[in-house]
């Protein structure tokens, strides 16, 4: 029966049961501008159509981003080994052009540390092209090994500041201006040694300030990562990493912060993680539409959390309830990543969550007020994707057709599967992209979601072990771009040369406030559609997205309304704006 | 069975094995061995009945609590208090919900440990696909059927009904009927 604990994947753990059984039985083993509205001119010409359809080119290597993120050991004996790390898009330098921040983590070779990974900040020069400035910014990680990355200001000081989880102690890099920056975690209050997964930086409380949400994963020293051996069998041909179950699971944790300083605050805000689920991702987000942010974390093997807001920063956990802790058979999934966004179009938020191999992905239809139906085999995204395991993810729009399409990176933890690549494919995995049709352009038989993967371009056609996932545009050309990290190798950056629609990119900004006004939602209505996104920190697998809201608008030229609606409930309307621009929409003073 | 009471069979064991008995030159097991065996083994029996004891007095203590704020829910509507019919209606739905997965997340992280251990209390039923794993009593068909009415009654919580509690708290009575209340 060891076959049956000690593994990521549930079906597999059902399978084993089940031959273990049967082995005993038969005894074998352009825009109108007015104050307080900034139109940027398009630094590119505008998005042209590509002659067909999606079409991504990896620029990773061209436009500078190389330094290989380091993963372990080459037969990932330990979980660690195979976890990867996420990434980030981020403005450090508020310069307008999106900077890159790389997490990394060590090279083993058996129970020897032989490389600790550098941490990379890349600068995005005027041409795209990207610089390494993490020495002279004083950013390379600390020598942890590192796990996620969260861009977002939370000492308020109007500049962007980074969060590095770590298996260790993690790193808080204050920016310091001038491109330079401090750790000051310990001085922070949140170095919480162990297994921090991704975090989530959020005002639970309406103060103003960032508190912060650590999802944790496993409770285990580097000793026990050091002297790990594989002896989980998998499917009786092959040892592979043991873990997460026989593990013990490690405690999530919160964070009040009180003017710049955190106070972990965990039971006092309600949010004890009591069955000490395996936390791999995070998200926070409005889920129940009553202006206060919510908190949603995927668990490994376990039923995931929705901790709903209560007000003033206290929470209830609601994921069973709100019928999103389990998928719609009411079973526990190994989850591994987010994404958030109304994929149906019926102005609620959706809630996609990637899975384990050789099972559904998640796609939670949002019914209203905080409750969730799994309605994954009706849209296609469980079946398009239940051979590969899935990490980072984001609902976004690539073709710019006004509504949100869904990129998922994944990658096998086990190299041992490609001896036998026909039974479930290979270690490296091709990332998925997952087409909206269009709620209302179905036609009969049709799911809400095809796979466009194999007509993506070569961004998508190569196979690798994707882990963390972010998406911004980077070129500034109107068209979403993915950045990934990958094991054992450098990032890709799959730049966006599909054919597309129109465009309009919000940039909510509070003069004198925070660089990253995390919580602000928008509200665009065009064309008689409308759509929202909402600005946050800590998202996907470990990762940050472009903190700027991108929204894909077909072939409306005009913006018939643009509404923001700020933290603190405040709200700033403008109509009749130009589409093609990046908007930077000011919040009045009060 | 306690873990001092394993620790102390165990260690019995050990010294007997330590002892002159088990240096007998003959080839049976030594009648102490049996005997200790012989205990050993109904505090793990007895332990797995324990088990399902205890999981069916948290169901029922958790029914009881459900049926009781279905009570207060219905009170309130019938007072007019919307604001204590939905407190209790919100009680009620995470009540059913706790029934669907066999308690609560403390008892979830136990169930973890459990498991963890090697610990099927249901194995049969997890292959047979009926059960999830871990799951001693609630099979997945009640398990669906409480977590629909957990949602059922968390969504009419926002505007309370008096038809709509009872419609939905009479199929959490006919899940627990026809699933639970006669589990042994």
């Amino acid at each position: 029966m060891e076959e049956s604990r000690g593994c990521l994947d549930p079906a597999h753990r059902r399978r084993q049961v089940a031959l273990a059984l049967l082995l005993a039985v038969v005894g074998g083993g352009g825009c109108r501008a007015r104050p307080p509205i900034v139109c940027y001119p398009p630094l590119l010409p505008p998005a042209q159509p590509s002659p067909q359809g999606f079409h991504f080119v990896d620029v990773a290597a061209e436009r500078g981003l190389t330094r290989a993120i380091l993963s372990g050991r080459p037969d990932k004996d330990h979980v660690l080994d195979s976890a990867g790390a996420g990434i980030a898009f981020l403005d450090y330098d508020s310069d307008g052009r999106l900077d890159v921040y790389v997490v990394n983590g060590w090279r083993l070779d058996g129970a020897r540390v032989t490389e600790r990974g550098r941490n990379a900040l890349y600068h995005q020069r005027a041409d795209h092209t990207f610089e390494d400035v993490t020495d002279a910014a004083g950013v390379g990680g600390e020598g942890e090994w590192g796990a996620g990355v969260t861009a977002a200001d939370f000492d308020n000081d109007g500049a962007t500041d980074i969060l590095v989880t770590n298996f260790g102690r993690n790193v808080l890099y204050r920016n310091l201006g001038h491109g330079r920056f401090e750790n000051v975690a310990a001085r922070a209050g949140v170095e919480a040694p162990g297994w921090n997964a991704a975090a989530s930086f959020f005002d639970a409380d309406g103060d103003g300030w960032l508190d912060l949400y650590l999802a944790r994963y496993i409770d285990c020293t580097l000793d026990d990562v050091l002297k790990a051996e594989r002896t989980l069998p998998w499917r009786g041909l092959e040892k592979v990493a043991f873990g997460p179950f026989g593990l013990k699971g490690a405690p999530d944790y919160f964070f009040r912060n009180d003017h710049g300083r955190f106070v972990e605050a965990t039971n006092e805000a309600g949010m004890k993680d009591l069955a000490l689920g395996f936390g791999f991702a995070v998200r926070a987000a409005d889920f129940d539409d009553d202006g206060d942010t919510d908190v949603y974390v995927a668990n490994d093997s376990d039923p995931n959390y929705l901790y709903r807001n209560d007000g003033g920063g206290r929470f209830t956990e609601v994921g069973v309830m709100s019928l999103c802790a389990l998928d719609g058979n009411g079973a526990a999934q190994a989850s591994m990543g987010i994404a958030t966004g109304d994929a149906d179009g019926d102005g609620i938020t959706d809630l996609y969550v990637s899975n384990f191999s050789e099972d559904n992905k998640t796609l939670y239809k949002g019914l209203g007020g905080g409750f969730f139906s799994d309605v994954s085999r009706e849209t296609g995204v469980g079946p398009l994707v239940y051979r590969a395991l899935s990490w980072g993810a984001a609902l976004a729009d690539f073709d710019n057709d006004a509504d949100l399409d869904l990129v998922i990176a994944n990658g096998h933890i086990y190299p041992q599967i490609d001896r036998h690549p026909e039974i479930i494919g290979t270690y490296r995995q091709q990332a998925s992209l997952l087409e909206n049709r269009g709620a209302g352009a179905l036609g009969p038989g049709e799911t809400l979601f095809r796979d466009a993967t194999g007509s993506a371009g070569p961004g998508f056609a190569a196979p690798r072990s994707h882990r963390g996932l972010a998406v911004g545009d980077f070129d500034d050309d109107g068209r979403l771009d993915i950045l990934m990290s990958v094991l054992d190798g450098p990032p890709v950056l799959l730049q966006n040369r599909s054919a597309a629609g129109s465009w309009l990119t919000v940039v909510p900004a509070i003069p004198g406030g925070p660089a990253v006004p995390v919580g602000t939602r928008v509200t665009v209505k065009a064309a008689g559609k409308v759509q929202r996104r909402d600005v946050a920190a800590g998202d996907s697998y470990a990762s940050t997205h472009d903190p700027r809201l991108h929204f894909g608008l077909g072939s409306a030229e005009t913006v018939d309304e643009v509404v923001v609606d700020w933290p603190d409930r405040t709200r700033t309307v403008r109509t009749d704006v130009a589409a093609r621009q990046r908007l930077v929409v000011r919040k009045a003073p009060q | 069975m306690t873990t001092w009471k394993t620790a102390a069979v165990a260690g019995l064991t050990l010294l007997l094995a330590g002892s002159g008995l088990a240096q007998s030159r003959s080839a049976a097991t030594p009648p102490e061995m049996v005997a200790t065996y012989d205990a050993l083994a109904d505090a793990i029996l007895g332990g797995i009945k324990a088990e399902r004891k205890l999981v069916l007095a948290i169901l029922a203590t958790t029914y009881g609590h459900a049926q009781a704020e279905a009570g207060r829910a219905r009170a309130a509507l019938k007072a007019g208090d919307a604001a204590a019919a939905k407190t209790a209606i919100e009680n009620l739905a995470t009540a059913v919900g706790q029934i669907a997965t066999e308690g609560d997340n403390a008892v979830a992280g136990v169930r973890k440990r459990l498991l963890e251990g090697g610990h099927h209390a249901n194995s049969e039923g997890e292959a047979q696909g009926t059960f999830d794993e871990g799951f001693v009593i609630v099979n997945k068909v009640a398990k669906k059927a409480f977590l629909e009415s957990s949602q059922a009654l968390a969504m009419s919580a926002k505007a309370p009904k008096a038809e709509t509690l009872d419609a939905e708290w009479k199929k959490v009575e006919a899940a627990w009927t026809q699933h639970i209340a006669g589990a042994k």
